[in-house]
């Protein structure tokens, strides 16, 4: 079982499996390791990571993710996902400081986020929600616009510099042709991509977001998924990204993480990631996995229910 | 590379032609809003018990006698008593007087509590995201008409000894009562935020809240009724919870002015804080706002505002509901337009509520009778709802 470490009170101390190129279709050696995702140090990209977190609502007694520790390869794309309900969305808002911590510590390029003030940390950490709400009347560039927010102070105006960068953003997301479109005159799709564009006004070095790609259709999906590989590729970003889709986090991330019940159940690179045991273990379905150029491919079988035979991978 | 200049000034000049035509829909509302206001304020000045023509009101108004004449002005704006500043009232002709000093602060008072109950319903807007939000969502109208009833019924006739550098002063309580209105108002919304509080608020949490205190207050209110000794008592309890501007004068130009400023100053640079929390709490949040403080802020904006118009005309209803809801109809949801937009409308609504409930029964029945303003503002109020429950399919959220 490469990469998979099915510890539930994991320390920082993990190993963390070296990115391995997919498109040239070599396999990644098991085993081939590196102590930890800030070794290599020639790339300016955030360092981000969470240590033994514990997460959960006001609401209820106990914590949706207990003592979980993360930490994100600088200027990769991390995935993290799993089935319904087991956390990975909390996980992310933990991450985000958006849900306060019930212990543990995330730290961002060594800072505890908590002990930054929150203009600051929005200026280094970006999130985008699942579902957002506007104003059907605002213009496209007045939403982006919002982006440079915690650049501005009270009584700023925009500068140029902000303007330069709402307009990278625009272009970056490809919504240059819905700049003066209302938002409520937006398809799904499109209003997802101009919230991208807002989130990457905000000039971030680490962007989280969550589920970004789920009810789009196939074409925005692929643009989605080709800003993130953007941004990754020309801006050094960090992103983690929550994905519902356990194959197109497998074609599209450097890395993934499966979590199950509020654990991490497993880590590393795709190929290691994703096997049969895993997608049995955490996903509960029969799948057969085709190793291909372009990552593993995963084809869904059955559900499993308990009692089931244990599947052999 | 043609095609791409070509986009390139088309983009332009589409953005040109969005910015003008928000503009233009936000004149619209300001000019209108003018005339409006303008117009109101020539049918206020020139009728009433004495009546003149309205071009001998004009004239008095236009009286350069007093416009420029610095001891008038310093006995509008300071009063008779105020140290240094303060001045007489000078001589000045009958009609001059009569428009000057009773009809025309009338309608300033009108126009800041236009202004304030305008700003006020659009900042709660925004704050609980509830286009049906008013001024009074957070209990303030039950606080002020709780306090009101209480100093009128049960502590009328007590006075109040304040010590002063010689001696001391006795004053009426029922002089306070604007105050004392005001100040309940502020207490009942600190007491709902209270209430709602929990790691925190929330929109619908803060609602709740408001809907918990105003019940309760409410039925105290309306309890308190029973003990009142004489209609006339009654009466004026009822002016002052339903709103009322009969008997304004300079007096609550003074008081009104002084919060007035800072909340317009205020509510106008925080447009973009109100825009940014309309993209939800979580959004708000990840952009680095401070959402809870910001929330608290922008409501005290908004209570003070209501505060300072319920401490001259009383608990005027719908005008901090429609107005910000008409403007939006007209400019958007963008702060930065509605925000001013409220500015004018409001003064314009309440200019013109304000002649009928002045002068609506002198028409209608011949008497010289005046009816609250808040009767008015509900009279025109409840039909526009229907006319925009008719019109929209979705009403609600922003």
């Amino acid at each position: 079982m490469p990469g998979e470490t099915p510890e539930p009170d994991g320390g920082v101390s993990q190993t963390i499996t070296k990115p391995a190129s997919r498109e040239n279709g070599d396999s990644p050696a098991d085993g081939e390791s590196t102590d930890d995702g800030h070794a290599d140090s020639e790339t300016a990209a955030s360092e981000f990571r969470g240590e033994d977190l514990v997460v959960g609502y006001p609401s209820s007694e106990q914590p949706v993710i207990d003592g979980a520790s993360i930490e994100v390869a600088p200027g990769e794309v991390t995935a993290l996902v799993g089935p319904n309900g087991s956390g990975k969305s909390t996980l992310l808002k933990g991450l985000a400081d958006q849900l306060a911590l019930d212990s543990g510590v995330v730290r961002l390029d060594g800072t505890d986020i908590h002990d930054m003030e929150t203009k600051e940390l929005a200026r280094k950490l970006g999130l985008l929600s699942q579902e957002n709400v506007a104003p059907d009347s605002i213009t496209v560039e007045q939403l982006v616009e919002h982006g440079r927010y915690p650049h501005r102070g009270f009584f700023d105006g925009l500068t140029d510099a902000d303007r330069a960068e709402i307009d990278r953003a625009i272009e970056l997301a490809g919504v240059e042709h819905l700049r003066e479109r209302e938002v409520g005159q937006l398809s799904g799709g499109q209003k997802q991509l101009v919230w991208i564009a807002m989130v990457l006004a905000q000039d971030t070095d680490v962007l989280l977001l969550d589920e970004p790609t789920t009810f789009l259709d196939l074409h925005h999906q692929l643009e989605v998924m080709e800003i993130v590989r953007t941004l990754r590729d020309d801006s050094d970003m960090t992103v983690v990204v929550v994905l519902h889709d356990i194959q197109q986090a497998a074609r599209h991330a450097d890395r993934m993480v499966a979590l199950k019940d509020g654990e991490i159940r497993a880590r590393g690179p795709p190929e290691a990631v994703i096997t049969e045991r895993l997608l049995a273990d955490v996903f509960e379905i029969d799948a057969a996995v085709e190793r291909t150029p372009r990552g593993p491919r995963i084809e869904p079988l059955h559900p499993r229910h308990e009692g089931d035979p244990d599947k052999q991978s | 590379m043609a095609s791409e200049s070509a986009t390139a000034t088309d983009s332009v000049s589409r953005h040109r032609r969005a910015f003008e035509w928000l503009s233009g829909s936000l004149w619209t509302v300001v000019l209108g809003s003018l005339l409006v206001i303008a117009g109101g304020t020539l049918v206020q000045v020139s009728f009433g018990s004495f009546s003149t023509t309205p071009i001998e009101a004009w004239q008095a108004l236009f009286n350069p006698d007093v416009i420029f004449n610095l001891q008038a002005w310093r006995h509008f704006v300071f009063g008779a008593e105020f140290p240094v500043l303060g001045a007489e009232l000078p001589e000045m002709n009958r009609r001059s007087l009569i428009v000057w000093n009773i009809r025309f602060p009338r309608v300033l008072v009108a126009i800041l509590v236009g202004m304030n109950l305008a700003v006020s319903g659009a900042i709660f807007q925004a704050v609980t995201r509830n286009e049906l939000a008013s001024p009074f969502i957070l209990g303030v109208s039950s606080g002020a008409g709780l306090m009101i009833l209480l100093v009128l019924v049960a502590l009328s006739g007590a006075t109040l000894v304040i010590p002063y550098v010689v001696g001391s002063v006795v004053l009426d309580i029922t002089s306070l009562l604007p105050i004392i209105a005001a100040l309940g108002g502020i207490g009942a919304f600190l007491l709902v935020y209270a209430i709602a509080w929990k790691n925190g608020t929330s929109p619908v949490r803060l609602v709740l809240a408001g809907v918990i205190v105003g019940t309760v207050f409410q039925s105290l209110q309306t309890g308190l009724f029973f003990f009142a000794s004489d209609i006339g008592v009654v009466q004026s309890a009822i002016a002052w919870t339903t709103g009322s501007l009969t008997g304004v004068d300079w007096e609550q130009v003074r008081m009104a002015l002084p919060w007035t400023i800072p909340v317009l100053i205020l509510s106008v640079s925080s447009a973009r804080q109100l825009n940014v929390l309309l993209l939800g709490e979580r959004t708000a949040s990840s952009l680095g706002m401070n959402v809870e403080r910001m929330r608290f802020a922008l409501s005290t904006v908004a209570v003070v505002a209501a505060a300072a118009a319920i401490a001259v005309a009383g608990i005027v209803g719908f005008v901090g509901l429609i107005v910000p809801h008409m403007v939006r109809n007209i400019v958007g949801s963008d702060y930065k337009h509605l925000v001013v937009g409220c500015l004018f409308a409001g003064p314009a609504l309440m200019v013109a509520a304000d002649v009928g409930a002045r002068l609506g029964l002198m028409v209608l029945a011949g008497s010289s009778e005046q009816v609250p303003v808040g009767i008015v503002t509900g009279l025109l109020g409840g039909p526009y709802f229907l006319y925009l429950m008719r019109k929209q399919d979705t009403m609600g959220e922003i």
